[in-house]
Order: C-alpha cells, then sequence, then structure tokens
C-alpha cells in the first residue's frame, strides 16, 4: 500500500515531473503567513531603501527622483567623515578591550572545574539588561561629580576625569559598557568549544611532555581559533551599529567625538524629516555592513 | 556522582601545590573580576536605598546609612512600573507568540510538505540574517505608518511591534532543521490515520518540538524585551512604551537615588527569567551563537 500512495525516494525525475497540486496548496498555506510578513517588513523595506536613497521623499505628498543628490549631500557633509572615523575607532576599541576579553575569561574558568557554572552565569547577566537600564546606571558611575569612578580615583589621590564630557575619554567610556554588556554571552561561546576539545588531546600532549602553556597554546588556542575568526566578525558588525549608548548618553558628543552612522541616519531621518538623505546614509551603512556579513559567512563555512 | 571534567591541567596537576596556587589566583581573579561585572548592579541597588542627601555626597560611600526602602515604593509608583513592564511584557509575548506560530508553520511545510520552490524560499528568507535591520530601519517606519495596499497604520499599535517582530529566519532554519529529524515512521502513522497537515502540525510536531521551541521563545523574549529602537519609533504615546523606551526619558528630572531604584527593579525580570531558565540558557546561547 505504501509503495502505490507514497512516490518512491530512489526516482527523483518522475517525483519531479509530477507535482502533486493537491498537497501543494496546503503547503503553500502554511508557507503564507511568514512570506507576508517577510514581504511586508523586511522585502519591501529593503527594496524601498534602494529607491528612497535616490529620492526626495515626502511622507505626505509624491516623491521626487533626484538621482544622486542624496549621495553627495552625505558625502559634502562633515559629520560623514567624523561618524565613519568614530566608527573605525569603536571597532578598534572594542577589538582592543574587548575581544580577547572572553577568550581569557573562558580559558580560566574552564579551568575552575566545579565553579565553572557559576562564573558563566555571572558573567552573563550584564547580557540580559536592555541598554537603556544598563545606561541609568551607568550614568551615575560616569558622573563628574559624585560618580563612582571619580570618587575611586580621588581615593588613590588621582585627579578626576570628565569620562563622557572629554573626547579623549568619550568613546572609551563607551566601549568598556559594551564589553560589560557583551563579553558573557561570547565566553559561553568559547567555553563550548573549550569543552568540546577531546580529553585525550590533552593527555596526550601530556605524555609528550606539554606543560601547561604549551597546552594552552598548541592545543586550545588553535581549537578556538576558528569561533574567534566568526565572532571578530560579528563584534566589528555589532560595533558598527552602535546607536542608543551615543544617543542616550553623550548625545553623539563631546563634539560629535561619539557620533555614529546610526545615529546621524536617525537624527536626519526624524528630527530632519529628510528620510531620502537618510536612506543614503543607510545604503552605505547597508554596504559596510554587508561586506562583513559576507566575510562571516563565508568563515562560518569555511570552519563548519 | 559524577566526576569533574578535567581542564586544561590534569587531575594530577591541580592537586599539586603549583596547581593548587594557580587555581586560587585564577579564582580570586575571577571573583574580583566577576564582582566588577555585577557591580552595577549593586550600585544600583544601594543607590536606590540612599536619602537624596547621601546620593549626592562626594566620595566611595556604598551603602547608605538608613535603607530608605520608601524610595522603591515612590520609584515604583510615580513612574508607573508596573504599566510599563506590562507593556514590555505584551510587545515582548506578542512578539515571541507571533514569531513561533509563523516560523514553526513555515518551517513546516519546508521540512515536511515540501512545497516546489521551497529551497529556494529558505535560501531567500536566510538572506535577512545577512542583512542587518538598521540598514533598513527607515523604510520599515515608512511602511508601518502606512501599510502599501492596505493603506492601514500601525503607528501607536502593538501590532505595528508585533509583526515585524514575527520576522525571523533563523527561527525558521532551527525548527525546519528540527522537524526534519522526527521520525518519517510518526507522520505516516498519521497520515494513514488520515490526518490532516493543520492536525499533525499541532497534535504532533509542535507537542515533539517543545524543547527547542522553549528555547527559542527565551531566547527572542529576551531580545525582544531588550530591543529599543523599533518600539522608540513605533511606540509615540508613553502610556503604550515598554520600560526600554519609556524609562531612560522619564526619570531625568526625578533624584538619582528615585532612578536608581526604578532601574535596579527594571532589572529584575530579565534575572529572574535567567534564574528560571538557567538549564536551558546555554543551549540556548549556543543556538543564537550561530545567527548571522
Amino acid at each position: 500500500m505504501r509503495s502505490s500512495t507514497i512516490p518512491s525516494a530512489k526516482a527523483p525525475a518522475i517525483k519531479r515531473r509530477r507535482i502533486r497540486w493537491r498537497e501543494q496548496i496546503p503547503a503553500w498555506l502554511f508557507l503564507l503567513p511568514a512570506l507576508v510578513v517577510f514581504a511586508y517588513f523586511v522585502w519591501y523595506p529593503m527594496l524601498v531603501a534602494i529607491g528612497y536613497s535616490f529620492q526626495h521623499v515626502s511622507l505626505v505628498g509624491e516623491s521626487t527622483w533626484v538621482g544622486l543628490s542624496n549621495y553627495q549631500r552625505m558625502l559634502a557633509d562633515p559629520l560623514f567623515v567624523t561618524a565613519w572615523q568614530n566608527i573605525f575607532n569603536y571597532t578598534l576599541l572594542s577589538l582592543v578591550f574587548g575581544f580577547f576579553v572572553p577568550v581569557l575569561l573562558a580559558l580560566m574558568i574552564n579551568e575552575m572545574r566545579r565553579a565553572t557554572p557559576f562564573f558563566q552565569l555571572v558573567y552573563y547577566l550584564p547580557t540580559l539588561i536592555p541598554v537603556t537600564i544598563a545606561l541609568l546606571v551607568w550614568r551615575q558611575i560616569y558622573a563628574p561629580e559624585g560618580g563612582l569612578l571619580n570618587s575611586l580615583l580621588q581615593m588613590v589621590s588621582l585627579p578626576p576625569q570628565l569620562w563622557l564630557q572629554n573626547p579623549a575619554l568619550a568613546k572609551f567610556a563607551i566601549v568598556i559598557i559594551m564589553t560589560w554588556a557583551g563579553a558573557g554571552g561570547t565566553v559561553l561561546i568559547y567555553l563550548a568549544a573549550l569543552q568540546d576539545i577531546p580529553m585525550e588531546l590533552y593527555e596526550a600532549a601530556e605524555l609528550d611532555g606539554f606543560g601547561p602553556w604549551q597546552r594552552v597554546r598548541y592545543i586550545a588556542i588553535p581549537n578556538l581559533a576558528s569561533k574567534m575568526q566568526v565572532l571578530l566578525v560579528l563584534q566589528i558588525i555589532a560595533v558598527v551599529q552602535v546607536f542608543a549608548e551615543p544617543m542616550l548618553l553623550t548625545e553623539g558628543g563631546p563634539a560629535n567625538s561619539t557620533l555614529t552612522p546610526v545615529l546621524a541616519s536617525y537624527r536626519i531621518a526624524f528630527l530632519q524629516n529628510d528620510f531620502g538623505l537618510a536612506s543614503a546614509w543607510s545604503i552605505t551603512l547597508l554596504v559596510v555592513l554587508s561586506i562583513f556579513s559576507i566575510i562571516h559567512v563565508w568563515a562560518s563555512n569555511r570552519n563548519s | 556522582m559524577s566526576t569533574v571534567q578535567r581542564g586544561i591541567l590534569s587531575h594530577t596537576e591541580a592537586r599539586s601545590l603549583g596547581g593548587r596556587l594557580t587555581y586560587w589566583l585564577i579564582f580570586a581573579f575571577l571573583l574580583a573580576l566577576s564582582l566588577a561585572f555585577v557591580f552595577p548592579f549593586f550600585y544600583a541597588l544601594t543607590a536606590g536605598l540612599k536619602n537624596s542627601a547621601e546620593i549626592y555626597r562626594p566620595g566611595l560611600n556604598l551603602l547608605p546609612k538608613v535603607a530608605q526602602w520608601k524610595n522603591y515604593a515612590d520609584a515604583w509608583q510615580r513612574f508607573n512600573m508596573l504599566g510599563m513592564f506590562r507593556n514590555s511584557f505584551a510587545v515582548a509575548l506578542g512578539g515571541v507568540a507571533g514569531q513561533l506560530l509563523i516560523s514553526s508553520l513555515a518551517a513546516y511545510s519546508l521540512a515536511r510538505l515540501k512545497p516546489v520552490g521551497g529551497k529556494l524560499m529558505l535560501l531567500i528568507f536566510l538572506m535577512s540574517l545577512a542583512i542587518p535591520g538598521i540598514a533598513y530601519i527607515i523604510p520599515l517606519y515608512i511602511t508601518l505608518v502606512r501599510l502599501p495596499i492596505l493603506n492601514i497604520s500601525l503607528l501607536n499599535n502593538y501590532w505595528g511591534l508585533w509583526l515585524p517582530y514575527s520576522v525571523s529566519a533563523f527561527a525558521i532554519l532551527m525548527l525546519k532543521n528540527f522537524f526534519e529529524q522526527i521520525p518519517q515512521d510518526i507522520y505516516d502513522a498519521a497520515a494513514v490515520d488520515g490526518a490532516s497537515p493543520l492536525r499533525i502540525f499541532f497534535t504532533i510536531t509542535l507537542p515533539l518540538s517543545r524543547s527547542i521551541l522553549l528555547i527559542l521563545a527565551m531566547l527572542s523574549f529576551v531580545g525582544l524585551w531588550k530591543d529599543f529602537m523599533l518600539p522608540l519609533l513605533v511606540l509615540r504615546e508613553a502610556s503604550l512604551q515598554p520600560i526600554t523606551v519609556r524609562l531612560y526619558t522619564l526619570v531625568q528630572n526625578f533624584p538619582q537615588n528615585l532612578q536608581l531604584a526604578a532601574a535596579f527593579m527594571a532589572m529584575v525580570p530579565p534575572l529572574i527569567v535567567a534564574f528560571l531558565m538557567q538549564r536551558y540558557m546555554k543551549g540556548g546561547m549556543l543556538l543564537g551563537s550561530v545567527k548571522g
């Protein structure tokens, strides 16, 4: 009975020719809700974003095509260079301060035997806190007067700093928050990779006279390398999109030193109502992020 | 009793004097750093307990002389925290429900009903993972201001968040892979009994997928609870806004001790979720790490 109702898997050519339309209808009906939400909230806006970047967009009247003028205005704006320079610096800072922290933490937590789950949880907690709530607290920590950091500096007789008001420090202050908020999740990924390493590798290395450091250097790190590559790209993608921290904490200042492309395009769109110009910024972001996304997909495929 | 897995150090090495010394050094370091990691929580809690003179006093006075629990009651009432929490729950739960329903229907279709062109569809769904939402948030906003064809506005309406939140190529992919692993025999038996695809989906597929649905629900709940940009744009009416959008602007003109008391209360629900779901957290995170 089975063979008569279910087409044999061994004859895909025949199966393909005989599409059973009665089964196609429920298949597409099941798919329909997803198609509708993707069409409305992903595919359509994506196409529109490209269109808008070449238009003068009006929410009430007709939009008019203006060619490349949005892009010309974007490039002529000194803030464009500032925002992207800032993002470059943010990324560098976050890689210097944020990238190796989770690797080291994972290596150390992995050695903690019974205490491993505890540390895992503690470092993970900040990742659960919405950024706006965390910023309420961080603002007090960084406050110029009565702020916690400056009180600490005072205790060791160092001059207080204007953490968020000094262009040289503001980016750094934000990167610290981002590291605090993100490191725990990454630690879990590295920990899992460490725990996937077969114990026999370490035991064999011991027999060959490898000391603990050599085991870290020649076994643990190479086994983490593929994850590190992927997470490096993910971290860059995340940092390029920084928005809430500079928007709420520093308003892009001082002297635009914390301004980011997302914040700039948010202002152009929603404060200046210039959706065309803002879309040109978005498309620029899209191109930059896509490059990293492609690298990410390539890196994760190569590693799996 | 399960034996503890060895780390890079072997058990013998760990038991030696040097090993123990290393262990306690690392332990002390990790403990100190973890105190720094949880410090903002602690700081919000204790600063929220200070009176209005103490909070502005310079110097490192971490603990209040007399704990002002009244601040918490004050903040709770003045900021209408209950209302904000309710909004946050409504936004996140609706998004989670939409995402799971729509993604599992689509995944079931792709995994079991095999529509013609299903592989291509999956690829087109997955494309959205490579393009961060921030790149098209402006046209998304304009779409929500006036939905094409239907010509309705979803501004100041939770549907304006629930529907965009229902989009998740990641959930579709994870569920499709999971559904494909459910043994064919179970489906064959149901098909022999004459069950319709919808019936099979609700009575067999979904109950068998509870574990992955739970993990996906938790991941997206935390993500949606934290979301800031889209609710900021969609919900202009203060009474509708979730805590992520409302609290920061609301507290600006209030004393710092009230602000921090409110911030601490706002931190509690995600932490409760974390403790309840600790068992699933790691699996969830690892699943999340695949996300692009």
